[in-house]
């Protein structure tokens, strides 16, 4: 009863955000982090439940916003944007994961970093095409048979529908056989390869969810903000969504969401602080990391414990 | 062609270096540092604050920086990896690239944006040889390389503590049942692992300026070559070294410059997919 209180309070406030908050630069800020969260949610499958760390979720998110906007540039009506960009996430995760899936931890790292990285080169090199280190801009806007969002508050709720249905498919996901199979693999693949889960297939599925996660993501990013440039998907940005998942919470869907939208406005907010940010973000991390490795989602559930053996 | 091969021997010696310093650390607590560029970048600003700010001599300057290296790397395995002991990689990996954050941006307050140069410990006309030029500095990296080298063979196989730090690489349970003074061990590993990513630090600021973003792309090439030589295997880090410098030199020549930066991530990931244990052989093996 109570978590559908929450649910329902916190749906509400999301909702009711744009009509009391009318500063056009905070709702594009939330936009950004409803984005953010979208790939975080992507990383949680491949990271936070099939336990395969992946440096790689930036660059798909840069696939998937460089095609939305080469191809809608081009002059391709919007609505065929998200399947040329899923079609393009998806080979690039079979390019990337199959040969890589197997490997472990800092070699998984260091592929996925490498990947990343590939990825960051040609975009910046690929000039003609991606307009090299200065970006891309005038992206054609989401439009469907001629009906599209105008503004940001109405790219607001296009894009909170779409983390909503993101949030719905990766719940269903976490109870069907392909998420236990994934936390089955995390857990320790020599037991759940002898309970008959094919730990590589699953990996690979959950990797490649991610992708099309972020690629979708890149998709919305591209025709709602209108500009990229290779800087919003660098390895330091891949660091960055996988610090998100780590402060809000492995595993945890409304840990991924928490996570994204708190530190997509943390560095705004915390402007003032200039370099000194990065250096507190940097030991803000260790710090979780050390002193709560679940995250913000494990310190709600174990205040929540605590009430309950206190009551 | 043959000026190709000296300049990439002496770019590889450095990742060589990098990759050493990676694998003393890695041979005893069995972690990646992937903050290891970032120090290499710390030890390249020391060495100007000493020798460029405070005009000390060249020699001097290397001195000190190798000593604040040593305490840098206790302070770092205090930090680090003490309170994150026993926990999945994962988590060792992402503290490590959070430290290096933290490092980058504290030298980018310490001492600003601007590229600095750093004068090598040795000056001289540059020996030239059927149309090679092969700088002093080149050549003082070669025998660095060389010197570290035979040192660390020495130490780790023959003297009494190194084979306490293979011991407690081994296990470290039974090496503290046996009474091996396990922290003292890894102490030393992380001082000896840190001020060699300090030398290497030294010896790049002569040849390209130092900044405090250049650590990133140093410490990732280290991993390479510890993929591709093997992590933890000694031959295998040099080799891998000196051959991803050649690759870089010559790929930047005849490919494309643009794509410098990749061809490490292309041969690393090839040689992952045919040869999963690296080219040499790895130590241990838990990556498949």
């Amino acid at each position: 009863m109570k978590s559908w209180f929450m649910l329902a309070l916190s749906a509400a406030v999301t909702l009711a955000v744009p009509v009391v908050v009318h500063d056009g630069y905070i709702i594009q800020l939330l936009n950004i982090a409803i984005l953010n969260a979208i790939v975080v949610l992507g990383l949680n499958f491949v990271t936070g439940w099939a336990g395969q760390i992946n440096f790689g979720q930036a660059a798909f998110y840069g696939l998937g916003a460089y095609t939305t906007a080469i191809a809608t540039k081009a002059g391709l009506p919007w609505i065929a944007a998200p399947f040329l960009s899923v079609i393009v996430v998806v080979v690039a995760s079979l390019m990337l994961g199959l040969p890589t899936m197997r490997l472990r931890t800092y070699y998984l790292a260091m592929t996925t970093i490498g990947f990343g990285e590939i990825v960051r080169l040609m975009i910046v090199h690929w000039e003609p095409v991606t307009g090299g280190t200065s970006g891309l801009r005038a992206i054609p806007g989401v439009s469907v048979f001629g009906f599209g969002p105008q503004g940001q508050m109405q790219h607001y709720y296009l894009l909170i529908a779409t983390l909503g249905l993101a949030i719905l498919i990766a719940s269903r996901i976490r109870h069907s056989v392909l998420g236990r199979a994934m936390i089955a693999t995390r857990d320790s693949e020599i037991a759940a390869e002898q309970s008959g889960v094919d730990t590589t297939r699953t990996k690979l599925l959950a990797f490649m969810i991610g992708a099309v996660y972020a690629g979708l993501a890149g998709c919305l990013y591209a025709s709602s903000i209108r500009f990229i440039s290779p800087d919003s998907f660098s390895g330091t940005q891949a660091i960055l969504l996988m610090t998100m998942l780590i402060v809000g919470g492995m595993g945890s869907i409304a840990g991924c969401v928490v996570g994204a939208v708190a530190l997509t406005i943390l560095p705004e907010a915390l402007r003032f602080l200039g370099q000194w940010y990065l250096v507190l973000y940097g030991l803000g991390v260790i710090a979780v990391i050390v002193m709560a490795p679940g995250g913000l989602a494990s310190l709600a559930s174990l205040a929540q414990l605590r009430r309950a053996n206190a009551g | 062609m043959g000026q190709l091969v000296v300049n990439g021997l002496a770019l590889g010696s450095i990742y060589a270096l990098v990759a050493l310093g990676l694998l003393l650390i890695f041979n005893t607590v069995q972690i990646v540092n992937f903050a290891q560029g970032q120090l290499l970048m710390l030890g390249a600003f020391i060495g100007i604050s000493c020798a460029v700010t405070h005009e000390l001599p060249v020699a001097t300057a290397w001195a000190i920086t190798m000593v604040a290296m040593a305490l840098v790397g206790i302070v770092f395995m205090v930090l680090v990896y003490f309170p994150l002991r026993g926990r999945p990689a994962f988590l060792v990996i992402l503290t490590t690239i959070a430290m290096g954050i933290v490092l980058e941006n504290l030298a980018l307050i310490v001492w600003g944006p601007l590229p600095v140069s750093l004068p090598s410990p040795v000056r001289g006309p540059p020996f030239r040889f059927a149309g090679v030029v092969v700088s002093m500095h080149q050549i003082f990296i070669f025998a660095t390389l060389a010197v570290i080298l035979l040192l660390q063979f020495f130490f780790l196989t023959k003297t009494r503590f190194g084979i306490l730090m293979q011991a407690t690489a081994q296990d470290l349970h039974t090496a503290r049942l046996v009474g091996i003074p396990v922290n003292r061990t890894i102490a030393v590993a992380f001082a000896f692992g840190t001020v060699l990513s300090g030398i290497a630090g030294l010896l790049v600021a002569p040849i390209f300026l130092a900044e405090p973003t250049m650590g990133g792309s140093l410490g990732l090439k280290g991993f390479v070559v510890s993929v591709i030589g093997g992590f933890g295997n000694l031959p295998g880090a040099v080799i891998g070294g000196l051959f991803l410098g050649l690759i870089e030199t010559f790929g930047a020549r005849y490919i494309s410059s643009n794509f410098r930066d990749a061809y490490a991530f292309i041969v690393m990931i090839a040689v992952l997919v045919a040869w999963p244990r690296g080219l040499f052989g790895e130590k241990s093996s838990e990556k498949v």
